[in-house]
């Protein structure tokens, strides 16, 4: 059974179409990359999941189950439930997406208490050995520490760490890697691989970088202008690209 | 935090009414033990009596603390006159009876003279700073309470709520303060005991100053909502609530203390106001608004000049709260060049 499925996910902004007709399916455990250039409509893709899309946006036709649950049909407090807990997501500038006045580790504790009813105790327990397993060499340190202490890349393990720490089926990591440099890149890229072959969590891998995506995604998705253009498995897609659109892609790369 | 503390030390005016604060307030919260008489204890005899030095001389000889006896006469004129009776010597009494000084009986010992009932003005005005002071604090911790909450909710969610909580603001802040503050008064019974009354200033006051601070907190509160961390919240599937007073308020921090320290002096002449009027705190518990109703009787003041003190610590106090809050917004600026 399919985990997410996404059904002919139309979304606009007044006249305009930002998703025209999106299907996608993910299945248990698969890493899916979303390529697309900017404008595409693969981050409203990935907030349309969530049900957090931009007052402006509508969604228009499309139905979204996740785990056999018809999002469309979920209340706001089933939604803010599902979301943190089910779906985890990662952003690209983990110095913004994470309050400068607060400690790294309250702010995990922060996400934890909100969706589990476990002690104190336990929960600092549980954030320490989630801090351990996205390869944080000092997790102690970690969790009191500010985010402006941290180096690029330790936030950006410290964003995934917050994303997975309730231990979702799903995560959504949007241009996740975008923001550091080409070899922290990598290593998060086999973070996120190690994650998904240990935790069998699905990860929808959002990205422009058609080479990165290439190394990681079980399947990708070629987006344009709002419509998923090419889809298949990746080294299919790599190897033999039929759409125009994904040749220029590879070729750019 | 470091960088803040360091720039309004830098500013040398502000830290010395800081410590100015810091010694009213110390001095109010330690009244029952600095004050060497009752704020009700009242000698009639003594009526308008002005300062009693305290003597450390005895005929050119170093001697324990004195004061002299005072004798009531009366001039040509019907007015009083006290002289002083250099034959009798009271000696001060230390730490007796839980207070840190007082003087021997029947000797009465006014450091900053008395009121028309004889009580002693030094020992009413450390009282009367315990209402005064502590009004400002309360009434700011509420009204600041209510207008982060609303200003945070008005601004987070936009929309109906916002506009709903919006023009509540607005009738908040359409009436003149001061006589929104009277008609609230009217509103209250006046048979209430001194505790009651106190409280009732207290909501009076944060009632009127919430409103301008949450539209403030909500046009800053509709910028935060835009972050990155906030999204990143709501993506957590955080409460709204938790997101509004854990990463919305806490970030408009460097506003409110400036607001809050800007306030507090409104505040205190707020009650001071009341309380002058004979509208707020009730005789014979002081406070320093209706210790200086006292001298609405302009008949007095020119022979008993001391009941105005009491005006003279408002103006300190308020004065010294306005320079602490601008040199708090100076040092919380980080655009503000040093001058």
């Amino acid at each position: 059974m399919s985990l997410l499925s996404i059904k002919n996910l139309t979304v606009t902004v007044k006249e305009s179409k930002i998703l025209n007709g999106v299907s996608l399916d993910i299945a248990q455990g698969m890493i899916i990359g979303i390529v697309g250039g900017s404008g595409s409509g693969k981050t409203t893709l990935g907030l349309s999941i969530l049900k957090l899309l931009p007052q402006a946006m509508r969604q228009e036709t499309g139905q979204i189950t996740f785990a056999g649950r018809d999002i469309g049909a979920c209340t706001a407090e089933q939604m803010r439930q599902l979301r943190g807990r089910d779906i985890g997501m990662v952003f690209q500038e983990p110095l913004t997406a994470l309050d400068a006045l607060f400690t790294i580790g309250s702010q995990m504790d922060e996400t934890l208490a909100a969706h589990t009813d476990l002690e104190p105790q336990v929960r600092r327990q549980r954030i320490i050995e989630t801090l351990h397993s996205v390869e944080i060499e000092d997790p102690q340190r970690i969790y009191g520490s500010y985010p402006h202490q941290l180096s690029g890349g330790l936030r950006q393990r410290a964003m995934i760490a917050q994303a997975i720490v309730c231990g979702p089926k799903l995560v959504i990591a949007d241009e996740a890697t975008s923001s550091l440099d080409v070899t922290i890149q990598a290593k998060i890229m086999q973070l996120l691989r190690k994650l998904n072959k240990e935790r069998g969590m699905g990860i929808l891998l959002i990205s422009h970088d058609l080479g990165m995506v290439s190394h990681l995604a079980d399947e990708i998705a070629v987006m344009q202008e709002g419509r998923i253009v090419e889809y298949g498995a990746a080294a299919e897609i790599i190897n033999r690209p039929k759409h125009g659109y994904t040749k220029s892609l590879i070729e750019a790369y | 935090m470091h960088i803040t503390l360091e720039a309004f030390g830098r500013h040398k005016a502000a830290l010395a009414c800081f410590w100015v604060l810091v010694a009213l307030y110390a001095a109010a919260a330690f009244a029952p033990v600095l004050a060497p008489y009752h704020f009700a204890d009242e000698e009639r005899g003594y009526s308008y009596c002005p300062p009693t030095p305290v003597e450390f001389l005895d005929n050119g000889r170093l001697a324990a603390p004195f004061v002299y006896g005072r004798q009531l006469t009366f001039d040509e004129n019907h007015r009083r006159v006290y002289l002083i009776d250099k034959t009798k010597k009271y000696p001060l009494r230390f730490l007796g009876g839980g207070r840190l000084f007082t003087v021997e009986e029947p000797g009465r010992l006014y450091i900053l003279g008395a009121d028309s009932r004889g009580r002693d003005l030094f020992s009413r005005l450390l009282y009367g700073a315990r209402i005064s002071l502590s009004i400002g604090l309360l009434g700011v911790l509420i009204s600041f309470g209510l207008g982060l909450l609303i200003g945070g909710i008005a601004g987070y969610y936009g929309g109906v709520a916002d506009a709903f909580l919006m023009r509540t603001c607005e009738m908040f802040m359409l009436v003149p303060g001061f006589y929104l503050m009277l008609a609230l008064r009217s509103a209250v019974p006046d048979n209430f005991n001194s505790v009651q009354v106190y409280l009732m200033v207290v909501v009076i006051l944060s009632l009127i100053g919430w409103a301008s601070l949450a539209r403030v907190i909500r046009g800053m509160a509709l910028s935060l909502r835009e972050r990155d961390y906030v999204s990143a919240a709501k993506l957590l599937g955080l409460p709204d609530m938790v997101i509004i007073v854990r990463h919305i308020l806490p970030h408009t921090i460097a506003y409110s203390l400036v607001a809050i320290m800007l306030t507090i002096p409104g505040y205190i002449l707020g009650e001071a106001g009341l309380s002058l009027l004979g509208l707020g705190i009730q005789d014979p518990v002081p406070s320093w608004g209706n210790l200086l109703s006292e001298s609405m009787g302009i008949v007095h003041i020119p022979f008993a000049p001391w009941i105005l003190l009491p005006g003279l610590f408002i103006f300190v106090t308020v004065v010294c709260f306005n320079v602490v809050g601008d040199a708090l917004r100076d040092a919380l600026d980080p655009m503000m060049k040093e001058i």
